[in-house]
């Protein structure tokens, strides 16, 4: 790698969006992981011509590019660990078209998810991927990443809403990938490679996406359960019994007691809370649904069953949910909240065994870890609390690691399920996922010959996560 | 400048703190000077990783990090905001002390007096709800006032009533005079707006702030974030109407709710500058001053609407239609 000329930089994209100022580096070398590591140069585009000179400079200088969103990854995805430019989206944020007729939006990379909702409110329609983050994430970082959020589990993740994409390469090209139609059968579905790439493959310019209506109706339950196995099996069954949930989500008594710490939320100290929701233009339908997943609650020991179809009460009794991974930092004073196994998918039937397994593995091994999540789809998250400045507490977090995925992978789940893979998930997966890392760096060779793109992520990130970059917390001895 | 050595003091309590900082970065949406400049080092997470950085000795103070420090409205909307309760002004507050006290010159946000111009008349000093400036002898028979650039959040109030007009601000925030009449003028001449609405950072801001994609939607109104109402100073709606504006809408918080006073400042103002536009044969009515505590977005989205149609009666001001 040359050295960055950052004139070189201003000269593209002028003096006031390209910086080498130690204050700027700092700050862009972290995102919400436990990872740190310092760029050489910042850079923020406004044109897609701007991004592919960026890109011509580096892919000749062999200087690494890390695209940028909002920074909110969980493992380190936008951390640059081998320095080189960090690439700030943020610029890109102009809404290009919305077109009611063919159901589709064409946005810049950086518009922000709820800023494209707040607008596609007028239309009366949605785009519905939403991540709990959506009032900062910004669609090129979604697609990054295939986010999904609380409404997958009827409305699926980002990749279910690509339909084509504007990518700038590694050497500069542009490459317009997919279409504007529905479905299409016209070649390898390119634009699907790039949904999940972590910007190791390309950086998305413009994205079209699929949107659609708003539903007259929604309406939220919450149940409560004294034990987290109940709450697991009720989900369970929901999704097998053919019940179409808009939402169904977990939330475990660390938690409760959390969001009730940090936020005096008032939520009833029991051993767990599913959320579950309806929506649908027929409101007898609705009713159908929201009462069959009442019953099905009730069946599993639910109890306190609420339901309501008022906007407001439905935000009040979800602001908890909302706000509950930051929360977490609360629960116990000396302890912080670590982006660490934060989102595996395990099959439907496996929720139950797999919350109960948590709480043992993390109990068994010193730390805490809350159970949460978009269940009805399979998503469980957790955060890894414990002393960041002990250094064994550090190997704690190693072992619970090691031990949780080799359970998720047995039972069939996966690594991650909407967050990506970046720096601190890479060692189980490659673990578990030796087949297709061969074809995985085969791809990222043909496209990337130089390795700048978002270098040393996924498949080719270091073998120990604890090591992989400085930790952004101060460990002691 | 080259690094300097120092000792965090004050800010060094807070690595825990900065420790449970998750870094979501859910509180940048809501910062005003993220909004200004978009780079994430002028986020309040930013902030807070740069302070973390100093005070575990990962980094070392230059100027340009210490400019950013110093450059925040204490609206607080990151830390009324933070599920992970972090008080990021209190860590900002006392990390601005051990670098003022280190000895350290910046700017940031802080205002500045000119003392050329500054008749020592006081009003600032007076009217500063935080004691951040006072007069102090300056040699024999002489006196000035000084800014405690520790205290001064920066809200720009002095700045509005100085008669001399010899405090500032530097640019760049979307706050001065000079640039909020920019925005005058660019919201009524390359957006052909009928309202301009003013709306403090400090209540409602939070709840309207929209990336660049509302341009999607054409609206009649443009919205001007001033900070406190009470920086919106008169000369501002009467050039509003010079540039051809139907009528100028200013929101602040309700009079309890204002943590700087600035909202009675304007009430008293627009008072007065509502009988001088009977003399230049403009409608009272249309200027209008509302209350809002934050999270009334949608509040203030009606009374927008409902201005917006009465103003659609109005009309033009027959003073400035042009024959």
């Amino acid at each position: 790698m040359k050295k960055v000329d950052v004139e070189q930089l201003v000269k593209i994209v002028g003096k006031d969006n390209a910086t080498d100022n130690p204050a700027d580096l700092y700050v862009y070398s972290a995102d919400a992981s436990v990872h740190q590591a310092m760029p050489n140069a910042v850079v923020r585009p406004k044109t897609i011509e701007q991004v592919q000179k960026i890109m011509r400079y580096a892919n000749k200088n062999k200087i690494p590019v890390v695209p940028r969103g909002a920074g909110s990854g969980t493992s380190g995805h936008s951390v640059p660990i081998d320095g080189g430019i960090v690439l700030d989206m943020k610029r890109m944020n102009r809404i290009l078209e919305v077109s009611p007729e063919d159901m589709l939006v064409r946005v810049e990379p950086g518009v922000v998810d709820d800023d494209l909702n707040r607008t596609l409110l007028s239309y009366g329609l949605f785009y519905p991927p939403a991540p709990a983050s959506s009032r900062i994430a910004t669609i090129g970082g979604e697609i990054a990443a295939n986010a999904s959020g609380v409404r997958s589990v009827k409305y699926g993740a980002t990749r279910d809403y690509v339909m084509g994409m504007k990518v700038v390469l590694a050497d500069g090209s542009l490459v317009n990938l997919g279409s504007n139609t529905r479905v299409h059968s016209s070649g390898y579905q390119l634009e699907r490679l790039i949904v999940g790439s972590e910007g190791t493959l390309g950086v998305v310019v413009e994205a079209t996406m699929r949107i659609i209506p708003i539903p007259k109706f929604r309406c939220l339950g919450m149940a409560n359960f004294n034990k987290i196995e109940n709450a697991g099996n009720a989900i369970s069954e929901i999704i097998s019994s053919g019940s179409q949930p808009s939402m169904l989500e977990l939330m475990d008594g660390i938690g409760i007691i959390a969001v009730n710490k940090a936020l005096d939320m008032g939520l009833p100290k029991v051993g767990a809370i599913v959320f579950f929701e309806a929506d649908g233009n027929i409101k007898e339908a609705v009713d159908y649904e929201t009462y069959k997943m009442k019953q099905i609650c009730e069946k599993h020991k639910g109890f306190g069953v609420k339901m309501s179809y008022d906007a407001a009460e439905r935000k009040r009794i979800f602001s908890g949910r909302k706000k509950l991974f930051a929360s977490l930092s609360r629960y116990k004073e000396g302890i912080v909240c670590t982006d660490l196994a934060d989102d595996m998918g395990v099959p439907n039937s496996k929720i139950a065994v797999t919350t109960t397994k948590i709480h043992e593995i993390a109990k068994r091994n010193h730390v805490i870890m809350a159970v949460y999540g978009h269940c009805g789809s399979g998503v469980i998250h957790t955060k890894i609390m414990l002393d960041s400045k002990k250094k064994s507490q550090w190997k704690d977090a190693e072992k619970v690691i090691e031990e949780l995925y080799d359970f998720i992978h047995s039972i069939g789940g996966v690594t991650s399920a909407e967050h990506g893979i970046g720096l601190s998930k890479a060692p189980p997966w490659k673990k578990a996922r030796k087949d297709i890392i061969p074809m995985m760096r085969a791809i990222k060779k043909a496209l990337d010959p130089n390795n700048i793109l978002n270098p040393h992520k996924i498949m080719d990130a270091p073998d120990n996560w604890v090591k992989a970059t400085d930790l952004r917390y101060r460990v002691g001895s | 400048m080259a690094a300097k050595k120092i000792i965090f003091k004050q800010s060094k309590k807070w690595e825990g703190e900065l420790d449970k900082c998750i870094r979501c970065g859910y509180c940048y949406e809501l910062c005003p000077l993220f909004k200004s400049y978009n780079w994430e080092s002028d986020t309040p997470r930013g902030k807070l990783l740069l302070v973390h950085g100093m005070i575990t000795g990962k980094l070392k103070p230059t100027q340009e990090i210490i400019e950013k420090i110093f450059q925040c409205f204490y609206c607080k909307n990151c830390s009324d905001n933070c599920s992970a309760g972090v008080p990021v002004t209190e860590i900002l507050t006392d990390a601005r002390a051990d670098l003022i006290n280190a000895g350290f010159e910046v700017e940031g946000t802080i205002i500045q007096i000119n003392e050329e111009l500054c008749s020592v008349c006081g009003v600032c000093v007076s009217l500063c709800k935080y004691d951040a400036l006072k007069i102090v002898n300056d040699g024999k028979d002489k006196k000035k006032v000084v800014v405690d650039k520790i205290e001064c959040r920066g809200c720009g109030l002095c700045l509005a009533a100085c008669p001399s007009q010899a405090i500032s601000q530097k640019e760049g925030c979307n706050v001065t005079l000079p640039e909020l009449h920019e925005n005058v003028k660019e919201i009524l001449r390359k957006d052909e707006k009928k309202l301009v609405v003013f709306a403090c950072n400090y209540s409602i801001f939070p709840g309207l702030q929209l990336s660049e994609s509302q341009t999607i939607i054409n609206l009649p109104y443009g919205v001007i974030v001033s900070m406190c109402s009470g920086r919106v100073a008169p000369e501002l709606i009467l050039e509003a109407f010079e540039e051809g504006a139907w009528g100028v809408m200013v929101a602040g918080c309700p009079p309890e709710e204002c943590d700087h006073n600035g909202n009675y400042k304007t009430r008293r103002r627009l008072i007065l500058l509502k009988k001088m536009l009977n003399e230049l044969n403009i409608e009272p009515e249309r200027v209008k001053l509302e209350w809002f505590s934050t999270g009334e977005s949608s509040k203030l989205l009606n009374m927008i609407n409902q201005f917006v149609e009465e103003l659609e009666k109005l009309g033009p001001i027959k003073a400035y239609v042009k024959t």
